[in-house]
């Protein structure tokens, strides 16, 4: 406990010089909130950032991935320095996509984790229109299942999503591909398969993500018409799409899923390390920065205080000739960093929160952003004052042990 | 060894290393007792001021044995000397020392409130009465920078007195005074010897004032005369 009269001096000495205080408190301040500031919107980069990358992507991809090589059949029969011809070997895939996916959902649908999972028949088409001919992506999906993992609905330009749960001859087309094509809504387009399957769809939407690659190369229909399109059974999925409760989780449930099901499992960040390595950096960017930051704050009060201890030597001299011990002087001279640092922390994480606000304000329009992105996360304002707190410690005790140190003979008899 | 004896100096040595070995004070030895107004005096380097901070604990480097209160004080550690400075010893330098952000009565009050063995009203009551025996009642609730020198020096004496010490230390109590307060000063030791019994130890190199006190130990290159 701190004793009432060590207390009483320190305050003494606050007063004595606001000022000095004053900036001090000002840079724990601005140190706080720009900790506050950095993480927030590094969090809110990092947030957006996941948030288009779900779009598109799942957090689980289920498919049937090119069996391993085996063309080396010799490997286990000549080693060493032998010379073996082996000719022209390989790799042959006998199945091709998911031939059960019924079977493979109700499995997967029984782990915990999972919040939705949906089936896909993807395949590379040609579109059609007169002589115009695009290649692109044809996804065969369940509307509804769709949008609950990736909110596409909300993508829409003209037209309804659902209906495309209605419409067996129905297409939904990215608005760049129709462009691509001069068609619009309720125009007819010609699909023409890989295997030269042909069939006609009539445009019953238009789409428009902001990605690029959705926007012009991609369109959406039935997953049973796309399963009479590839000639496939009642049952057959090229990907099954899993959503997990939480995404941090993927890599572990991925591997849980792989022991369950005979397909290949990828998690999301084993698919797109990129998305993981810019997280992390940026993570580590905001750290690096907001601890500089705090780092020099914590240089401001170890000078303020540094300055207080050398122009009250004589009062600590005296004070020691009192009888006032190492441990009141070092209490005198902490209380006051501490004061100093209870003060611009409380008033910095507010700050912090305001400059946020502000920030997340500023309009940025970019893709489906608005407003420059900001995460209030509770964790971030405590650490921004728990690190504020410590280095006002650590900055305070260094001057305080040095005042402890005076010899008060030395001071007294100059 | 008598009752009435306060401290006891036995063989006290004491070398300086910088910038040469040099001697200060030579196996000094001699006893002060209670109620006693002693002078050291001395031509500066005399040794006399060396003396003084070795007797009042807070120079620690020295050779021979302090006794106060029959009480061996050689020996303790640092926190241990300053509880032991707190309730037993009262300081009055030269400059006065006070705390320029508190007023002169929160000065005064200043060694007791650290002491804690008496309640805040007592201490402020007792700060009160010795601001009062030195006259400066009137100046109690000012701030400790805006009294007069003579006013300061006064506060000083009466936070020394603060804890009833054993002894009070005086580091050349009036080189900072012109001679009307340096006369007050002396007054106030004086009675302070003659009516309390309260044992004062000054240095000194004002003759006049060591003339008027009990007993005066001259020092010479470290040795008593």
């Amino acid at each position: 406990m701190i004793k009432a009269t060590n207390y009483k001096i320190a305050q003494g000495h606050l007063t004595s010089r606001v000022k000095q205080a004053l900036v001090a408190m000002l840079s724990v301040t601005f140190g706080i909130s720009m900790y506050i500031f950095m993480n927030g919107f590094m969090t809110g980069v990092n947030d957006i950032q996941e948030e288009l990358a779900f779009s598109t992507l799942a957090h689980i991809r289920i498919y049937n991935d090119l069996p391993e090589d085996r063309s080396n059949l010799l490997v286990n029969y000549y080693q060493g320095d032998k010379l073996v011809n082996l000719r022209h070997p390989k790799v042959i895939q006998y199945t091709e996509g998911i031939v059960n996916a019924d079977k493979v959902i109700n499995t997967v649908s029984q782990l915990d984790e999972l919040a939705e999972i949906t089936a896909q028949v993807n395949m590379n088409v040609f579109y059609r229109n007169g002589l115009t001919q695009v290649n692109g992506m044809l996804a065969g999906i369940d509307a509804t299942m769709e949008h609950r993992l990736f909110s596409i609905a909300e993508s829409m330009k003209e037209g309804s999503w659902v209906a495309l749960d209605h419409r067996s001859d129905g297409i939904i087309l990215g608005v760049g591909l129709a462009k691509k094509l001069s068609l619009g809504m309720n125009d007819n387009v010609v699909v023409k398969t890989a295997d030269g399957v042909t069939r006609n769809f009539k445009i019953i939407g238009l789409l428009e993500t902001s990605l690029a690659s959705v926007d012009n190369g991609k369109a959406f229909i039935q997953i049973n018409v796309a399963r009479q399109l590839v000639l496939k059974n009642h049952s057959y999925a090229t990907d099954i799409q899993v959503n997990l409760k939480d995404f941090d989780s993927s890599r572990e449930v991925a591997r849980k899923i792989d022991t369950l099901v005979g397909y290949k499992v990828e998690s999301w960040n084993d698919a797109n390390g990129q998305l993981e390595a810019g997280n992390e950096l940026r993570n580590y960017l905001a750290i690096a920065v907001s601890l500089t930051i705090l780092l020099v704050a914590g240089f401001g009060i170890y000078n303020i205080m540094n300055m207080t201890v050398n122009e009250k030597i004589k009062e600590i001299a005296i004070l020691k000739a009192m009888g006032f011990e190492g441990g009141d002087i070092v209490e005198i001279f902490l209380v006051q960093s501490i004061i100093i640092g209870l003060i611009g922390g409380v008033v910095g994480v507010i700050f912090g929160g305001v400059v946020s606000v502000l920030i997340n304000n500023i309009p940025f329009e970019l893709a489906t952003i608005k407003t420059l992105p900001m995460a209030y996360r509770m964790s971030d304002y405590l650490s921004a004052f728990g690190f504020g707190m410590l280095t006002t410690f650590i900055a305070g005790y260094l001057p305080a042990k040095m005042a402890s140190k005076v010899d008060p003979v030395e001071i007294i008899r100059g | 060894m008598e009752n009435n004896t306060v401290l006891s100096a036995r063989n006290i040595s004491k070398y300086f290393y910088e910038p040469a070995i040099f001697q200060a004070l030579k196996e000094l030895s001699f006893d002060v007792k209670k109620g006693e107004f002693l002078a050291l005096i001395g031509k500066s380097g005399s040794g006399k001021s060396t003396l003084l901070y070795v007797l009042s604990t807070m120079d620690t480097n020295y050779e021979g044995e302090l006794l106060m209160n029959n009480e061996k004080l050689t020996g303790k550690t640092q926190n241990e000397l300053a509880a032991f400075r707190n309730a037993n010893i009262g300081f009055v330098f030269q400059f006065h020392y006070l705390l320029p952000e508190f007023s002169a009565i929160h000065n005064v009050m200043l060694p007791a409130l650290k002491l804690g063995k008496k309640s805040k009203e007592q201490i402020h009551q007792d700060a009160l009465e010795n601001l009062d025996l030195l006259g400066i009642k009137d100046q109690a609730y000012k701030s400790a920078n805006k009294l007069s020198g003579g006013q300061q020096q006064r506060v000083a004496i009466a936070r020394a007195l603060i804890n009833e010490p054993a002894i009070i230390m005086g580091d050349e109590p009036t080189g900072n005074l012109d001679s009307k307060n340096t006369d007050i000063v002396f007054d106030i030791f004086r009675e302070l010897a003659e009516e309390r019994g309260q044992t004062i130890i000054a240095v000194t190199h004002d003759d006049e004032f060591a003339a008027k006190s009990d007993r005066v130990l001259e020092l010479s290159d470290g040795l008593i005369l």
